[in-house]
């Protein structure tokens, strides 16, 4: 079974592939980082990433249909309801972001337990490959948290 | 002598005004605590109790964090059904030195690898926000001592305390009143405030001006620090305040349906003639107020 290192390695193997990083939306922390990261440093790419990734998550234009019936069937007092207002699965899937140069897939992990993390990976754009990215990366984060 | 030309006579220069190295302390670490540093350094084994949290080092590297105020991972391990509360105290039964109950219950295939080391990981960094808030007394070091969990990603000291500075950081600039990390929590009503996240609107369902922003963090199953984040984001929209000073510890206050305002006059007596303390605060939303104690706290910052 992959730990967080063997995710991030995994995600470096995907074509053009610069840097993987495993990181929490609220805090900004990463939990884990291999590879490089713009501007050198995987800390401050990582807040500035979060950033993205929690204003995705919130805004309600971008949740899809029935989500919040899906998620907390007890409504605002839900949380005593196992995996009530916890909010397990993330309302997105994934983000992506791309400039002249590279693209960013911000790939949601939805987890059992609560939190609120997310995979980064920068890929060149000369090799990176946006479709098999997505794929592969709702793959390793479903393998990350479910085995 | 005409060296005491620069000042007037009969007069000695004033002593220099003491200046902390602020930035100097950052770069080389051990701001928060330099026995941390020295520990790290020396690769030491044990556990570092501190005022408000345990670290425990093995060989200098941080692999456990707890705190009275940071939900551990057990709370967050089954609050949501991750794991049956049975599986995880027979783990922490047979745990031993040798097999830690992380290995006990990776072994059984119990929790996949990736999702336990990610939730260890968030309940290290809570706690140890804590663990390093600054304290009134020194923190005490016990060499040798392990934690039944056993080691799973151990994590520089460096690198905790950088992120421990990070979170201050991010808290300060969301709302720079610390108030809502620590004191019983209350809704109050705010003229066009932006709708709550659903996440937010989880923890105002819990503020009942009873319950701190940590024990709701346990309540729902999170970390602690992500609700100090919604707090301050709610307290900065108006839609949360804190208690100041806190309501007395009066279980009456804890009846559920009955709202502390009425709980509270009714244990004081006197709060029907002359408004306490506790009860006036909420007026502290007031836009004027708000934006005075932003200017203060700005001016302050300069």
């Amino acid at each position: 079974m992959p730990g967080i290192d063997e995710c991030l390695l995994e995600a470096m193997r995907l074509p053009g592939a610069r840097g993987a990083a495993l990181v929490d939306w609220t805090s900004g922390l990463a939990l884990g980082a291999v590879g490089e990261f713009p501007g050198g440093d995987h800390e401050a790419a990582a807040a500035e990433a979060a950033e993205v990734a929690r204003l995705t998550a919130e805004q309600r234009a971008f949740t899809p249909d029935g989500y919040d019936r899906h998620q907390s069937p007890g409504g605002p007092a839900g949380p005593d309801e196992p995996g009530g207002a916890a909010g397990v699965d993330p309302p997105v899937e994934d983000l992506i972001i791309s400039n002249r140069d590279s693209y960013h897939v911000l790939r949601f992990v939805p987890t059992s337990f609560d939190s609120s993390v997310f995979l980064h990976v920068w890929l060149g754009r000369p090799d990176g490959n946006l479709a098999l990215a997505r794929i592969r990366l709702g793959e390793m984060a479903g393998r990350l948290v479910l085995g | 002598m005409t060296a005491v030309r620069t000042h007037p006579q009969g007069t000695t220069p004033p002593p220099r005004l003491p200046v902390r190295e602020k930035s100097g302390a950052r770069e080389h670490g051990g701001a928060l605590s330099p026995m941390l540093t020295r520990l790290a350094a020396e690769r030491a084994t044990g556990v570092l109790e501190r005022e408000r949290g345990s670290l425990y080092l093995a060989e200098g590297r941080v692999v456990h964090a707890e705190s009275p105020l940071a939900p551990g991972l057990d709370v967050l391990l089954l609050a949501h059904g991750t794991l049956a509360p049975a599986v995880w105290q027979d783990a922490v039964g047979r745990a031993d030195e040798e097999y830690g109950a992380a290995r006990l219950l990776l072994d059984a295939g119990r929790v996949p690898r990736g999702a336990l080391e990610l939730c260890h990981l968030q309940t290290v960094y809570d706690a140890a926000y804590f663990a390093l808030a600054p304290s009134s007394s020194p923190g005490h070091f016990h060499y040798g001592a392990g934690h039944w969990l056993g080691a799973l990603r151990p994590v520089p000291v460096d690198v905790v305390e950088r992120e421990t500075l990070r979170r201050r950081e991010l808290l300060d600039r969301l709302w720079p009143d610390p108030l809502t990390d620590g004191a019983p929590l209350r809704r109050s009503d705010a003229v066009a405030a932006p709708t709550p996240t659903a996440r937010q609107s989880a923890v105002l369902a819990l503020a009942d001006g009873v319950r701190t922003a940590p024990d709701i963090a346990r309540e729902l199953g999170r970390q602690a620090f992500h609700t100090l984040v919604d707090a301050r984001r709610l307290a900065a929209a108006g839609l949360l305040t804190a208690l100041f000073p806190p309501p007395r510890t009066d279980r009456a206050a804890a009846v559920p349906g009955l709202p502390p305002r009425h709980a509270f006059a009714r244990s004081t007596g006197t709060a029907a003639a002359e408004p306490s303390p506790g009860i006036t605060l909420p007026r502290v939303n007031d836009p004027d107020i708000t934006l005075l104690k932003r200017l203060r706290d700005a001016l302050e910052a300069l």
